[in-house]
């Protein structure tokens, strides 16, 4: 049983973070009769409390109200989730499977045990099974039907991706995120939630962490400190913090580097028509996966300003008629990598992020064959996150954007980080073994997207829950 | 947020309803202070450096809002990466602001 103190805790087994991974642990541990206590950082919202992707939204439940950035030539700017739930509540909700081929080449490269696409399957299914994966019931939306429509028209592959979506009776869709799905089912299990808790460090004794060292803020807002001694310990923070919690702690080898994400670049596409802006396209143009993806983004009114504001060409006019723009992607998969690096004295760690020449040439693609798709659904006006990018109204016009997206004038950003604690059995490239416990440490595991050797060229969520329960199945097997 | 990132928050957003107007530059505000320390740090420099020469126009009555923004649409166009950043970052969270709490007062 939990004890808890004025100030500290004893519990069997500490989570720190409640995102994908950890929710997904929580709600494994506790259903197998663990006492769980979960730590999370952020504040506990109400589930309807605001509309997605809003300002509102923005300062509550983003990290740094998304004014993260990765330096490099060029910054990238990234956001995560930081509340309960983590990103799972401010995500699209877009919801994939592995590819069997990642599976496969990752098993090889990292000499990872017990995973093949076989198991992974088997572990995504029972995900599925316990959070509603579905497609739009009805016609898309006419956001999304542009890329079906537009790849149509090109020949080439476009897909209505599942969702992790309900969708009532009334036709209201309800994104399945972890505040609605896993922490109320760990919660009814026995597990104990305690928000607004930041972890400062992971006290080491030998082999083992025997403290948990935190700031709490209570309901008065005041900070006070906390002491938890767990005896197992899983680090779910995500690919920024959980590196950073690590070196914070003096846990370094293979910690915090190889970090990857899907660069991004982005149009605002104008049309005709009107178009829907309250939800996030669920069609994607596949034909270049998994090394390419173009897809569509949050369109609310803020959304669409600051990508008309992007090229620095005279947007007033677009955005007078913005209920006929909407903001759509191109996602590579990429061949450089970065590095997370916990500063001493500072709350947030130094993320650098190196994108390579190949990169840059796989963005410029990316954003003409986005741009291409877009002017097939028949858009009239598209504007680059270009600096100085010319705005293009017909397909004889993209050959200027190949030379436009250079390091100097790319505006590039991401959302979906992973890979800065790499999973297998091979050491010298991986800073925990097959199911995710840290290389010389007994009783710390980590259970989130820092576990993936690299980026999968799809949105990571159905990949980390996946992983995560298989980890969670092997610690209740042998712990 | 600095002095002068306040000056030219409430430059940019000298079009905007006066209603709305301090709940754009909380917003401002709230986010500079959230950013990652190293970020902030690098931005209030650049506040520091590049406000100088606005600064001492402003104190012999020589520039008012109109152009302290022609200023900024100047520097904007640099081709000093952190100096066309600085502008952007601080006149994207402006837009966005002002357009998010447009939506909100639209009927």
């Amino acid at each position: 049983m939990s004890r808890l103190g004025t100030n500290y805790l004893e519990t069997e087994v500490l989570i720190i973070g409640s995102g994908a991974g950890g929710s997904v642990t929580a709600a494994s541990l506790a259903a197998a009769g663990r006492d769980v206590t979960v730590l999370e950082e952020g504040p506990w919202i109400e589930a309807d409390a605001m509309e997605p992707f809003s300002l509102e939204e923005m300062v509550a439940k983003y990290r740094h109200t998304g004014l993260a950035a990765a330096l490099g030539s060029p910054g990238i700017v990234y956001a995560e989730g930081r509340c309960v739930g983590g990103s799972t509540e401010i995500n699209s909700g877009l919801y994939h499977r592995l590819p069997a081929s990642l599976t496969d080449e990752w098993r090889t490269d990292y000499e990872i045990d017990e995973f093949t696409p076989e198991i992974l399957d088997r572990y995504a299914q029972r995900v599925e099974d316990s959070l509603t994966v579905s497609k739009v019931p009805g016609p898309p939306p006419p956001s999304s039907a542009v890329l079906e429509r537009g790849a149509a028209k090109l020949g080439w592959r476009a897909v209505e991706f599942s969702r992790v979506f309900r969708y009532e009776p009334g036709g209201r869709a309800v994104k399945q995120t972890m505040s609605r799905t896993f922490l109320p089912r760990a919660l009814d299990a026995g597990a104990r939630l305690i928000p607004d808790c930041r972890v400062t460090r992971l006290v080491r004794r030998g082999d083992r962490i025997t403290e948990v060292r935190c700031s709490r803020r209570d309901s008065s807002g005041a900070i006070e400190a906390l002491t938890v001694r767990p005896e197992h310990v899983f680090v779910c923070g995500g690919s920024i913090q959980t590196p950073a919690l690590l070196q914070q702690s003096g846990i370094r080898t293979h910690i915090g580097g190889g970090l990857k994400l899907h660069p991004t670049v982005k149009i605002a596409a104008r049309f005709t028509e009107s178009l829907d802006h309250r939800d996030v396209p669920m069609h994607r143009v596949t034909e270049f996966a998994p090394n390419l993806t173009i897809g569509g983004s949050a369109s609310r009114r803020g959304h669409v300003a600051l990508a008309l504001a992007d090229s620095g060409a005279d947007y007033r006019d677009a955005l007078d008629d913005w209920d006929r723009v909407a903001v759509y992607y191109a996602a590579i998969r990429s061949e450089g990598s970065g590095r997370v690096i916990a500063l001493p004295g500072l709350a947030a760690p130094l993320v650098t992020y190196r994108l390579t020449d190949g990169d840059m040439s796989r963005l410029a693609r990316g954003l003409v064959y986005l741009g291409e798709v877009l002017l097939a659904a028949g858009a009239t006006e598209l504007y680059p996150s270009v600096v100085r990018g010319a705005v293009v109204r017909s397909p004889d016009e993209l050959v200027q954007w190949w030379d436009a997206v250079s390091r100097s004038r790319a505006n590039v950003m991401s959302v979906h980080l992973t890979s800065t604690v790499r999973i297998g059995e091979n050491r010298a490239r991986a800073g925990a073994d097959s199911f995710g416990r840290v290389w010389g440490l007994s009783n710390l595991r980590i259970n989130d997207a820092s576990l993936l050797p690299d980026a999968p060229g799809v949105n990571p969520q159905g990949a980390i829950m996946a992983i995560a329960t298989r980890n969670c199945d092997q610690f209740l097997a042998t712990t | 947020m600095l002095p002068f990132e306040r000056q030219v928050v409430t430059a940019l957003a000298r079009d905007v309803d006066e209603h709305q107007r301090p709940r754009v530059v909380a917003y401002v505000d709230a986010a500079l202070r959230s950013m990652p320390e190293y970020l902030r740090a690098g931005v209030a420099a650049e506040s520091i450096v590049l406000g100088t020469w606005p600064r001492l126009q402003r104190a012999v009555g020589r520039l008012d809002d109109d152009g302290l923004v022609t200023w900024l649409d100047r520097l904007e166009a640099s081709r000093i990466d952190p100096v066309r950043q600085y502008v952007r970052l601080l006149s994207s969270l402006v837009l966005f602001a002002r357009e998010e709490l447009a939506t909100e007062a639209a009927p």
